[in-house]
């Protein structure tokens, strides 16, 4: 199960980062724009969540929980210095999805009870398209989280995030998380739609 | 028959992913569904077929944790 986070390098746009993803065959998007104000990112949030409608993909824009309202977006994901995942609920309601950044086994414990529906887990490596991050959690990491959802019996679908590559696909998935998140490792392959696809082909079992 | 949804062992009677979202009584809106860990978008739910031992999950709104 693959999300792809939307990106930019000086040859993409966020929106193209987005067409190419849904082209190489990813059917959830999350629409990340995290330095840009509400007013620049309405207008990529609707052309990105009218390409998600045509192919059927599920839409999740980071963190601005009202704009997913007022768009009809499929959910919100909050990162840790984001919205409490409560009070998006309390906002939201029931018919959205809400996803919600783990570093430990305890931050999935709080949003499970806070009503996340999913979790972004990482990060698994360093990586640079993300400030102020938490501690790594490589391969040993998940298979403890994963470990201590499973006694816990917390069946939230759980992905894995942070500085993943094609090659780290195979062990990570080992490791019992739900998917993966990519973004960079798409946009700053040679060809991001096949590198899409040789993603995708890679996690089907 | 018995699938797994969500790592759980789940015995059900659905053939298909259409069916399956309407015995799970799936809301029409907030809901995503993966099988062997392929996104499959709503409109091609009733021709995705589930199979016995079929891995699926199910990313769904709710308000309880």
């Amino acid at each position: 199960m693959l999300q792809f986070i939307s990106h930019y390098t000086e040859q993409y746009s966020y929106l193209d980062s987005i067409r190419l993803a849904l082209e190489g065959g990813c059917r959830w998007i999350q629409l990340r724009m995290k330095d840009a104000s509400d007013e620049e990112v309405r207008p990529i949030a609707l052309e990105a969540l009218h390409l998600c409608r045509n192919v059927g993909a599920t839409f999740i824009i980071d963190d601005r929980v009202e704009l997913v309202k007022e768009l009809g977006a499929d959910g919100v994901h909050l990162g840790k210095n984001d919205m409490p995942i409560s009070k998006a609920r309390q906002m939201l309601g029931s018919s959205f999805i809400i996803g919600g950044t783990a570093n430990t086994f305890e931050d999935v414990k709080a949003h499970h009870e806070a009503s996340a529906n999913y979790i972004g887990c990482g990060p698994f490596r360093f990586t640079s398209t993300k400030k102020n991050l938490s501690p790594v959690l490589g391969l040993d990491g998940y298979r403890h989280i994963v470990k201590q959802m499973k006694d816990a019996n917390i069946q939230l679908p759980i992905v894995a995030i942070g500085g993943i590559t094609a090659e780290d696909i195979p062990a990570i998935m080992q490791t019992g998380v739900t998917g993966i998140a990519l973004s960079g490792t798409i946009l700053h392959a040679e060809n991001p739609i096949e590198e899409m696809k040789k993603i995708i082909n890679i996690t089907k079992p | 028959m018995d699938i797994n949804i969500n790592n759980k062992k789940t015995s059900v009677t659905s053939t298909n992913l259409q069916e399956l979202a309407q015995e799970m009584n799936l809301p029409e809106k907030g809901v995503a569904i993966a099988i062997s860990n392929q996104m499959i978008p709503r409109t091609e739910w009733a021709n995705t077929p589930i199979a016995e031992g079929a891995d699926v999950v199910i990313i769904k709104a709710a308000c309880g944790g």
